[in-house]
């Protein structure tokens, strides 16, 4: 009886490690690839991010390279460890991007040629409203004064 | 024949009629001054909005119903989404999210009319044809380009589902706020108009229009901030402010409603500031047609391009006649804007207040700048650039800094006139503040130039804003003759004296808090990255986490195929904080983007924010942490800010120079 019920228990326990060996099987199953990282160990990841840091995703707007999930900003980082690897300086590597993708990927907008127009305008901005707000509180301050002593008896 | 197609678009044509024959009615009412017209041109609006309520609650239940007849319906729902995300599909898409923007627009048009029927009844019909014009404007887009009504040939069996992107809680709320705030700035801007062209400019129309502003301000500042907690959540790049295009579009139209209630009270107390406030109300409302027109027309194309079409054109049109009729609109009347003022010294809370609007002005251009500059770039050298975060950090940064301090400024002069003698006393402990901070922050290790700069800027408009609200308080019980009052009541005491001035100081106080955490959290914000094996460790700051296991889970719904959820234990040193599960989220249709999940976990020190990037067939994956600084602050902040912008309905003008406020208005006691 004693055996039988050991037996019985046996094949429960058996039956639900089954069944978990399977559920676990079923979930890594539906686990889908994912990229690969391969992270170089002979690479300095603060070095590499400072790099990533300096570029943008190519297909987003405004996304930093270090963060896009996009499998063109994967294959960047994975040029940029190699790179690194192979001991390339870090202002090529950049460039090296630049060259490939244009203005567009870098964070930090080159000032050169055109580009000196969107710093002028930050300029001409924060002159005109200084200049402009300096006259038209002078001109009130005046207007003010001539009005009040037309108002004096 | 499809019975919510039918009825949703002939809801739109009779909106689009009864904004018509409001503009018509209320304009010929005007010029014959026959109250009957513009009663029934008032009516109209009413009738318009309650059309475009009848087209939402359509839009709706189909929605709700999976009606895939609908065009719309189809490509942005599915059988297997929650009703939630249902109601969330209602703006997800183009022609929804139009939708929306019209039947928010007609709202606060309509309570326009309603309001200003009692409030300025000699502007009341300019206002209803402005209201009127604009309403249609907007209409005729999506009745004739974009209606979500469209029936499609073939019903499909199941929609295509929400994009990836919008999948998440704060999708329910964040656009409607957003939406619902860029709308609002048509209401100032018809109230202003209507003055403009009744001809009567003086301090009239800013009473009735400055609780527009202000709920214009809530509501945007709110959905803001909303917009910057879904990026930090869902987004997944450590931050919640990347001065993205679209970011750029939503704060444009903040900066001069802010201006405008400052200006506001300038005008109403000194009569100054008529031409300025005007051309706010008209720069806030342009801006919002802006950001819509960016936004939509996919002009500079950003994460939140999903909304391209072709009407862009058409938006571009509504904006050039907006910002053409203005400036014609003010140029026509300047000569009644120059009235008599009354502005005794430079030294005064008016021209920290004017100071101000310069500033934020400043802020705005450069903001605009950047953001077109990319377009400007494309078309005249055909060379694509992106302005980004480094420009605005630096560009704007310094202005942002300098606002504060200017707030701080104007909230410690007097109006009229200050005494350098008093200024001075008054200045006194807040420059102590200033460089008691500055020394203490650096002492603590602060050497970074700019956030010390920004701390000690946001450190003093906070210390200024606690100083005078400490000062109100004080002297409160003992007015109240009640003897010795619990301190909650006195601490409360001044938003109930003058909720408009003490309301608007929390707002400042949230604004410092807000900045403090902005500044901590870019300036001292760490970041690693790892590839990890299940059961390796890694250091993130003070922490130490251990990836234990990545397991793939099927989705529950919402078109999720899959879940990839990393479980990763926190440490900080042997004591175990934790576990947290970033992960990955796959979409049925849509194969090639994965969303990251991301995990947060909140002290009132730091967020630490991990995300996973990927993984190889060994499970070797790689995760990048962030530790950000005081980011807790920056929702406490904006919850600040926000409530004291509630509060600050509660406003009543005060009797010129009497009782509590005008006593509250001289100098603190020494």
């Amino acid at each position: 009886m004693a055996s039988r019920s050991g037996r019985a228990a046996a094949a429960l326990v058996a039956g639900a490690a089954a069944l978990l060996l399977g559920a676990a099987l079923l979930a890594s199953a539906t686990l889908p690839p994912g990229a690969t990282p391969a992270l170089a160990q002979e690479v300095d990841p603060e070095q590499q991010l400072a790099i990533e840091r300096q570029l943008l995703c190519p297909q987003c707007v405004n996304e930093r390279l270090d963060q896009c999930a996009r499998a063109i900003c994967e294959d960047m980082r994975a040029t940029i460890r190699e790179q690194l690897a192979a001991g390339t300086p870090p202002d090529q590597i950049v460039f090296f991007f630049r060259a490939r993708y244009g203005d567009r990927v870098l964070a930090q907008l080159p000032r050169e040629g055109f580009n000196l127009l969107l710093f002028g305008w930050v300029a001409g901005s924060l002159a005109l409203v200084a200049a402009g707000g300096g006259f038209a509180l002078l001109r009130m301050r005046r207007s003010a004064r001539r009005s009040a002593r037309a108002g004096e008896p | 024949m499809n019975l919510a197609g039918a009825l949703g678009a002939s809801a739109l044509v009779a909106a689009l009629a009864a904004a018509l024959f409001a503009l018509g009615t209320s304009t010929w009412g005007v010029r014959r001054g026959h109250a009957g017209a513009i009663a029934s041109g008032r009516r109209a609006l009413y009738a318009a909005a309650a059309l475009l309520t009848l087209a939402m609650a359509t839009l709706a239940a189909s929605l709700l119903r999976d009606d895939f007849s609908l065009v719309y319906v189809a490509s942005v729902s599915s059988r297997d989404m929650e009703t939630a995300f249902k109601w969330a599909a209602l703006w997800s898409g183009q022609p929804g999210s139009l939708l929306l923007w019209a039947w928010l627009l007609s709202l606060s048009l309509a309570g326009v009319a309603r309001h200003l029927a009692r409030a300025l009844p000699w502007a009341r019909g300019h206002a209803q044809a402005v209201s009127g014009a604009v309403l249609a404007a907007f209409l005729v887009p999506l009745v004739f380009l974009a209606s979500p009504f469209e029936v499609a040939a073939v019903t499909p069996p199941d929609g295509v589902g929400l994009n990836p992107l919008l999948v998440d809680p704060a999708m329910l709320i964040h656009p409607p706020l957003l939406l619902a705030g860029l709308t609002s700035t048509a209401a100032p801007f018809a109230v202003g108009s209507g003055a403009l062209l009744a001809g009567h400019v003086d301090s009239g129309w800013v009473r009735a229009a400055r609780p527009w502003a202000l709920g214009s301000f809530v509501v945007l500042a709110t959905g803001n901030v909303l917009g910057g907690w879904w990026a930090y959540t869902v987004l997944g790049w450590g931050g919640y402010w990347a001065w993205d295009p679209v970011e750029n579009s939503a704060i444009l139209p903040l900066l001069p409603t802010i201006a405008l209630l400052h200006g506001f009270a300038v005008q109403e107390r000194r009569g100054m500031l008529r031409l300025w406030n005007l051309a706010m109300a008209a720069a806030a409302f342009s801006l919002a047609v802006f950001g819509t027109f960016n936004v939509r027309s996919g002009l500079v194309s950003s994460v939140h391009s999903f909304a391209q079409s072709e009407i862009g054109p058409y938006f571009l049109g509504i904006l050039a006649a907006v910002i053409l009729g203005s400036v014609a609109l003010l140029a026509w009347r300047s000569p009644r804007l120059s009235g008599p003022h009354d502005f005794e010294s430079l030294l005064s809370r008016e021209t920290g207040l004017i100071v101000n609007n310069y500033l934020l002005t400043a802020i705005a251009l450069v903001i605009l700048g950047g953001t077109l500059f990319p377009v400007a770039s494309e078309l005249v050298r055909g060379v694509r650039v992106t302005v980004s975060e480094p420009f605005y950090d630096q560009a704007v940064g310094p202005l942002l800094a300098l606002l504060l301090l200017a707030a701080a400024a104007g909230v410690l002069l007097p109006w009229r006139r200050g005494s350098p003698r008093s200024l001075r006393r008054r200045l006194a402990q807040p420059v102590a503040a200033l460089v008691g901070s500055a020394a203490l922050l650096s002492a603590a290790g602060v050497r970074d130039p700019f956030a010390l700069g920004g701390i000690v800027c946001a450190l003093t408009l906070a210390a200024v804003t606690l100083r005078e609200h400490w000062l109100a308080a004080r002297g409160a019980p003992r007015a109240g003759g009640g003897g010795a009052a619990s301190w909650p009541l006195a601490a409360w005491s001044p938003f109930r004296r003058d909720p408009g001035r003490y309301g608007g100081y929390l707002v400042h106080l949230g604004a410092a808090v807000m900045a403090i955490a902005v500044v901590a959290s870019t300036a001292y914000q760490q970041q690693v990255r790892v590839a990890v094996a299940p059961g390796e460790s890694f250091a993130a700051g003070r922490y130490t986490l251990t990836y234990e296991r990545l397991e793939g889970r099927p989705g529950t719904g919402n078109g999720v195929e899959t879940d990839a959820v990393a479980t990763v234990t926190v440490r900080e040193g042997d004591r175990l904080l934790g576990e947290m599960q970033p992960g990955r989220r796959f979409f049925t249709n849509f194969p090639d983007q994965p969303m990251g999940v991301v995990a947060v976990r909140s002290t009132w020190r730091e967020d630490l924010y991990l995300f996973m990037q990927g993984w190889d067939e060994d499970l070797v994956t790689e995760f990048q942490a962030f530790v950000n600084p005081l980011v807790i602050w920056l929702w406490t902040g904006a919850g600040l800010l926000v409530s004291g912008g509630l509060l600050a309905f509660g406003w009543q003008r005060p009797a010129a120079g009497a009782g509590a406020a005008g006593a509250a208005d001289a100098p603190g006691p020494a």
